[in-house]
Order: C-alpha cells, then structure tokens, then sequence
C-alpha cells in the first residue's frame, strides 16, 4: 500500500476558484450557524433559526448574481464541476424556491410542536445539495448531490413525527428513493464500463452516436434515466408522490413538488444533453413514453381526488409529463431551429413558472388550513365570501396552473408546444395533441376548485375571516407577482434561453 | 465460449474447488471424531460466555445512537488514514482542507451531546 502511495504522482495543490464556489460556501456556513445558535441558545434561540436561513439563502444569492455579471464560464476539478449560465440560473431558482419554502414554513413549525432548528438545517442542507446538482458534471457529483438533497428530504417528509400519514409519507419516499437510486448507480456503472469516463462531456464524446448503440448502453442510459424518473415522479415510477405530498407537512410538500422536482429535471437535463447527446435514439422514444402516460395517468387520476393535497400532487405529476415533452422529441428538432439543445430553454422555462405557480398554490393551500383545520376540497367552500383576497389569489394560481393566459402557465404550455411543432415529426404531433387533450382535462379539476369557492355555500358557515401571517402573506405576495409576471412579459422564456451550457462534448 | 465468459469460468472452477475443500474437510471430521453428545456441549457457542434467554433477543434502542456515532467516526478514519500518509505532500492546503473536514464532523458530535444522546439514561 505504501510503495504504491509512493510511487503516486506528486500531489499538488487545485487552484480552487473560491467565487465559483461561493453561494456553496455562504450556504455551507449559514447552515452552521443555524446548528450553532440551535445548540447555544438552545430554547431562546429557536425563533432566530428561520430568519438565519432566510438570510442565508439570499446571502448565497449575492453570489450567484456576481457570477452572473462576471459571465465568464468556470470549469473546476477538471471539468466535474461547472459554473456556467444554466448552473446560475438553476441555482437561482433553487435559492429562491427556498426562500418560499422558509417563508410559507416559518408559522407552520413555529406554531406546531416540531424540531425547529434541525428543520432549517435539513432544509439548507438539501438546498446546498440542489445548488451542487446546478453545476455537477460528472456521475459521482451527480449522485452525491442527488443525495445531499434527498437525504435530508426523507427527514423532513416525516417530520410529522406522531403522525401515522406522516410516518408512511418518509418511508415510502425513503424506500423508493433509495431503490431508484440503486437503479440509477447500476445504469451509472454501465455507463462507466463502456465509456471509462464519469465526466459528462467525455462521456459524451465517448457516445457520440454513429452505428446502433450497444445494448449494455441502452440500458445504462435506460436505468440513468429510471432512477432521475422516479425523483421527477414520472409515471409509472409517481406511485410515492401523492402518499408522501399527503402525509409530509405543506411546506415539505411544495418544496418536494417544486424545488427537488426540478433538480431531477436539472440532472435529466444535464445528463441527457451533455451526456448521452449523441443518443437520442436511445432516450427519444423513452422520454416520449414517459412525457405520454404521465400527463394522461396524473390528469385522470386527479379528476377523481377530493382532497386538495392529493390533487396538487396528481397535478404535479401531471406537470412533470409536460416538462418531459421536450426531451421526447430534442433528436428530431432540425439543425437549423437550434438542433437538440433547443429542447433545453421550454424545460428551464416551464420549471421556472411552475415554480412560482405551485409554491403559490401551496401556500394558498397552508393559509386555509390555519382556519378550516382541513385539506379536504369541501372547505374551501364560499372561500370569496369571507377571505375574497385568498379565494382570488387561488385562482390565480389554479388558472396559472391550467394554462389559462395572462397568467405564467400559458407560456410555460406555450414554449413546450413550440418545441414540439419545431420538431415537426408524426411522433412529436402526436405527443402535441395529447398535450393539448390533457390540457384540457386539467381544466376540470383546476377549475373544480374555483367552482367550490366562489359558488359554493360556506360548508360549517363559519365566516370569520382568516389572518394572514406575514410570512405568509409574503410569499403569497411573491408567488403571485412572478405569476402574473412570468405571464405577461418574456422574463421566463428570457431567463430560459439564457440557461446554456457552456462546456459540451 | 467468448473470452469474457471464459474470465468467468475461473471463478466458477474457484468456487467449486473451495466448496469440495469444506466438504471435504468437515466430512473428514465427520469420519475420524468420536461423537458423545451431551446437553452442555449442545449450546452455543458465544465466545466462552453461556448463552441467555430466547433465541430472539431485544437490544436496547439506545445502541443504534451509538452505532451511528461510530459509523461518523469510522468514515471521519477512512479519511484522516490516507490524509495522514500523504501529510507532507498535501501541505497547508490538505491541512485546511481536513480541519474543516474535522470541525463539521466534531459539530455532529457537540449536537449530539447537546442534545443528551451521550448520556445513558
């Protein structure tokens, strides 16, 4: 073992570009001061913990705006971390999704008789673990990402600690994750095997098309592919997501909907289009399966949910088959419409709009239940007549939701039907019109809710209006603005062609 | 066969010899031992100590906490070990590089102090 280290090349020390990895470093240490003041001041200083990771959270954005000026792309550890334009605008959204969470958790666990301190801290931590996703090129700091962000998440699912709903919630994610990662480690290996490499542009390179793949590499992609499906809740692999968005407390639930959906999206996309760029006759007919049965299964399945919760999670998945279209049909869109990589800018945007309209749907949904004590669909009755600003703000964001312009969902629908008419084969318009079916099946249970609170009777007849907590109240208030934003101005679609990588095969 | 499956044939003639090696072995203690069983020898064998109660024992829950200590400390080792080696050719960067390391992990220790898991009560 020695005369091996001996012989070693000599070790000499990275030049380690501290800026490109400064939102890391400042969230790193918010997350220690969090722990820290949870330790020190013990009881006192519980009520501190949120707004320390508030302020850790935008302090890490500072950062990234830096990088973003600078504009100059990094390549770090030999190209296996990367800061590039689409890292900064993923971490970004991450970043800010977080905020919302802490925003729309801070009464939640204050108020309740949960682990204060110790949920900041997870939540950091799986936040830091999404802002390593943004810039992980290579298969082992994808995968130790993907677990920085899903470990923590399993805790905090069950952070409901007597609560039976709550207990399954953490375990069946727990489990599942833990199978689709296996799956994914094991299509890793493949892909190592034949490629020798774990950095995404030699793989790429390594894969670059030509004669048909080999089958060990169709089912490394195929098994890659599975494991980041399950993350993203794709249809068949969604059956976790409504049982754990149930039995998780709210906020976990629109942070698992929105925040650790897109950084399965962000690997999909980095793995796919850096990766296996080269073959997408592997992954096109996959992804175009997938995209299909997701938002068809999510959609019918939603139409039957009475419970609010369950319904946001079947929509989600729904969501997530939208966001899966692109990938399906990224090989057939022509050179000179921008080639594969086209496929990438309608995935950014939609995440980022969805984003906004979901946390904002959830928090809508955190607000109600401090009065009605209830998830289900019925108590929302009559919401206009006692709370007319929320039962507006809702429908906001539920038409959001179903596409319905001015609001953001229109363009997020928008951009990933133009993917798919640029891409212009039989399959690509197939895929359209099923998307466009499915659209319109969403409409019925979105608007089953606008339904229930402006035409139904107030169902106890309790009409004291509701108390809107500050915190709350701003999230509401920033969800919404990006909603109607993101709707009437180009800012998404922007940031989404904006979101490029800067290293490919 | 093809070359790759033939690696594997290696493998297969290995296993089987070490399974005849055992068999052998134990068949040949079978045929030369002189057997008188009786009910003291016939309990288990637990490190000298005479085994107690129900073959399904309960073990404290408090045992888990530890176990998870150790395995912190245990990978904090898998770490410092090679660190160590290499102390003079990774300089005063593998030092600051390992003491941050170091200083997260002590913390997970000062959290579980803190938080009474240490103590056996």
């Amino acid at each position: 073992m020695l005369h091996l280290l001996a012989q070693a090349e000599p070790f000499r020390s990275p030049t380690v570009d501290f800026h490109a990895f400064a939102p890391e470093i400042v969230l790193s240490v918010s997350i220690v001061v969090v722990l820290l003041v949870d330790l020190v001041f013990d009881e006192r200083g519980k009520w501190a913990t949120s707004s320390i990771a508030g302020i850790g959270l935008l302090a890490a954005l500072v950062p990234v705006l830096t990088l973003a000026v600078d504009g100059a792309d990094r390549s770090l550890f030999d190209g296996a971390y990367v800061v590039d334009n689409f890292a900064l605008v993923m971490k970004a959204l991450f970043l800010l999704s977080g905020y919302v969470t802490i925003l729309i958790s801070a009464r939640y666990i204050a108020e309740g008789d949960y682990y204060e301190g110790e949920y900041y801290f997870m939540l950091l931590c799986s936040l830091l673990g999404m802002l390593v996703m943004g810039s992980a090129r290579d298969l082992i700091s994808i995968f130790v990402a993907l677990e920085l962000l899903s470990i923590p998440a399993y805790l905090l699912a069950g952070w409901r600690k007597r609560d039976l709903r709550g207990n399954e919630a953490s375990l069946k994610y727990y489990l599942l994750g833990v199978f689709a990662a296996a799956v994914m480690l094991y299509g890793m290996s493949l892909i190592f095997g034949v490629t020798g490499s774990t950095i995404l542009t030699e793989i790429g390179a390594a894969l670059d098309g030509g004669e048909a793949p080999a089958p060990i590499v169709v089912v490394g992609i195929l098994f890659i592919v599975i494991g980041f499906a399950f993350k993203v809740s794709a249809v068949p692999f969604h059956t976790w997501a409504p049982d754990t968005y149930e039995g998780a407390p709210t906020p976990i639930t629109a942070y698992l909907s929105v925040a650790s959906k897109a950084a399965g999206f962000v690997a999909l996309l980095q793995l796919v289009f850096i990766g296996f760029l080269g073959r997408s006759d592997v992954w096109g007919p996959l992804f175009w399966v997938l995209a299909a049965i997701t938002m068809t299964v999510g959609n019918l399945i939603a139409l039957r949910q009475t419970n609010i919760v369950r319904m946001l999670a079947y929509s989600s998945v729904a969501q997530a088959g939208f966001m899966l279209a692109p990938f399906a049909v990224a090989g057939d869109i022509d050179v000179d419409r921008g080639g594969p990589l086209a496929a990438i800018p309608p995935v950014v945007t939609y995440l980022l709009i969805y984003a906004a309209m979901n946390l904002g749907a959830f928090a809508v949904v955190m607000v109600v239940a401090r009065k009605t004590r209830s998830g289900e669909l019925s108590s929302y009755g009559g919401l206009f007549e006692y709370a007319p600003g929320l039962a507006v703000l809702m429908t906001v964001f539920i038409f959001a939701l179903a596409g319905i312009p001015p609001l953001g969902g229109w363009l997020a629908k928008f951009v990933v039907f133009r993917a798919l008419l640029d891409a212009g084969t039989p399959a690509a318009i197939v895929l359209a019109v099923i998307a466009a079916v499915n659209s319109v099946i969403s409409l019925f249970y979105y608007a089953s809710v606008a339904r229930e609170m402006w035409m139904r009777p107030v169902p106890d007849g309790d009409r004291a209006p509701i108390r809107i907590p500050a915190s709350l109240g701003s999230a509401l208030a920033l969800a919404a603005a990006f909603t109607l934003l993101f709707g009437v101005s180009n800012v998404a679609t922007r940031f989404g062609d904006l979101a490029i990588f800067g290293f490919l095969p | 066969m093809s070359e790759f499956l033939r690696a594997y044939l290696t493998v297969a003639v290995f296993g089987l010899a070490a399974g005849l090696l055992v068999a052998a072995m134990l068949g040949l203690g079978k045929l030369v031992q002189p057997s008188r069983p009786s009910r003291q020898k016939r309990i288990n064998y637990e490190s000298g100590v005479d085994p107690v109660g129900a073959g399904f024992g309960q073990s404290q829950v408090r045992y888990y906490i530890f176990a998870l200590l150790f395995v912190m400390f245990d990978v904090e080792a898998v770490f410092i070990f090679p660190w160590a080696i290499g102390l003079e050719s990774f300089g005063v960067f593998g030092l600051i590089e390992m003491a941050i390391f170091i200083v997260i992990l002590a913390l997970g220790l000062v959290y579980a102090w803190r938080k009474g898991v240490l103590r056996w009560a």
